[in-house]
């Protein structure tokens, strides 16, 4: 179902509960009462537009934005990648981590296995930090030039320089690989290990395993439909018009 | 279990709709995306790579009857046309066409005929549950301890080609993709032992 501007903000998030961190990465706050997605977005200064394609795109796997995709300006976009990259690094993975650590530190537990899931886990989690790296300090200021080329018709040297160093095409064909590790600590965990004797922990790592992972493919579906696409027009555009 | 992913083209949201609800029971088959614009056909199949594209005909590009399947950039994709008319599947080349009056076990059929077409194509594909062979076990002792491809082959004696096949069926059998996470699965399975791996 699209969510358009004139519905309910909590019958939207009834309908999908992975939406509650997107709506707190834009700084609104849960008990909004039956204020619609218009209002709450307007109290809390949220660029309406940009709101609603991106909740759409996290909510319905067929969603593909086409002529909207001009109108978002690149800085939004890129801004709420961020958030979503600071959210995974300051809470999502260090929670998981130190749920695995207390499952370290039970008494009980054999002290042969855990380790390795922490190592895991470790190795999962220097490997998201560095692509997140990557995006912040290679692609994101990429398409921030190309927006600023576009927007100003002027190339400057520096912009100029930006543009020649790297493509989107270089960035989308990189992007596929980055959940691997994941992927594997959770078929590790559910059908190679034998679990610890806490168990209700076990399983709260391996659900929060499965929603990180389903946060991720919803992010990354952001970069991949929405960033990327824009993206590689405005590269058109600007080889067009500088007839690079 | 190894799943295909779909791609629906139709202007018909009743069938497009129609043919997802379908396919969705399916247990190894993801529709991962759905097209109602012609334009769209093309650029969102280079990109998403389906294994397979179920199409009206009159979505496909204009010059498809030349040039065959080589229009789409994405290899071994199969292609299932949605059509009345029985000529179509030969006219466009096309590996299936589903017929609107088809009931639902005859989709079920033909959808699972073209996946057998590319299980037999690509023999490793569905190996899934079957345990490791001593080979493997062996090969896969080697990775864990982090020795390449290059390393395996010149110790064992076998082409590095060799060694790549046996590292694709290790993968497809256990369902793990990274050399950390086969060497946690090494030492699980004590192949080696935690204080091999460097």
């Amino acid at each position: 179902m699209r969510i358009k501007k004139d519905m309910k903000l909590a019958d939207v998030i009834q309908m999908n509960y992975m939406l509650i961190p997107v709506i707190h990465r834009f700084g609104i706050k849960l008990g909004f009462g039956d204020k619609t997605v218009a209002d709450v977005c307007d109290e809390n200064k949220v660029d309406l537009n940009f709101f609603l394609q991106l909740v759409n795109a996290y909510h319905d796997k067929d969603y593909f934005p086409k002529e909207e995709l001009q109108s978002i300006p690149v800085r939004e976009i890129v801004n709420y990648l961020k958030m979503t990259h600071a959210s995974y690094l300051n809470n999502t993975l260090s929670e998981i981590e130190q749920k695995i650590e207390l499952l370290q530190s039970e008494r009980n537990e054999d002290k042969k296995y855990i380790p390795l899931i922490r190592n895991f886990f470790d190795g999962y989690k220097n490997e998201l930090t560095e692509h997140i790296i990557y995006e912040e300090n290679t692609v994101f200021p990429y398409v921030l030039a190309v927006e600023e080329i576009i927007k100003t018709q002027n190339k400057n040297p520096k912009n100029l320089e930006m543009f020649q160093s790297f493509s989107i095409k270089k960035y989308a064909e990189g992007h596929e690989n980055v959940e691997e590790k994941l992927m594997d600590l959770k078929i590790i965990m559910i059908k190679y290990l034998t679990p610890p004797v806490n168990i209700t922990l076990y399983h709260m790592i391996i659900q929060d395993l499965f929603k990180l992972e389903e946060d991720l493919n919803y992010h990354s579906r952001i970069e991949d439909k929405v960033l990327t696409p824009k993206i590689a027009l405005m590269e058109k555009a600007i080889q067009n018009l500088f007839q690079i | 279990m190894t799943r295909y992913t779909v791609i629906i083209a139709e202007y018909s949201c009743l069938i497009r709709n129609g043919l997802r609800s379908i396919l969705e029971k399916l247990e190894n088959v993801d529709v991962i995306q759905s097209i109602q614009q012609k334009e769209d056909v093309c650029e969102i199949v280079d990109q998403l790579k389906p294994d397979i594209l179920i199409v009206n005909p009159n979505m496909l590009p204009d010059e498809y009857i030349d040039v065959e399947k080589s229009f789409f950039q994405t290899k071994n994709i199969s292609i299932i046309l949605i059509s009345e008319d029985s000529n179509v599947k030969d006219k466009y080349q096309a590996d299936e066409y589903i017929d609107f009056q088809d009931n639902q076990n005859i989709i079920f059929d033909k959808v699972q005929h073209i996946i057998h077409q590319k299980i037999e194509l690509i023999p490793s594909k569905h190996k899934s549950n079957e345990t490791l062979s001593a080979r493997e076990k062996n090969i896969l002792k080697h990775v864990a301890l982090g020795l390449t491809n290059k390393e395996i082959a010149d110790q064992l004696f076998i082409s590095i080609h060799t060694v790549v096949t046996h590292r694709k069926n290790i993968t497809q059998k256990l369902g793990i993709k990274s050399v950390s996470g086969l060497t946690v699965y090494a030492i699980l399975n004590n192949l080696i032992s935690m204080d091999e791996v460097k």
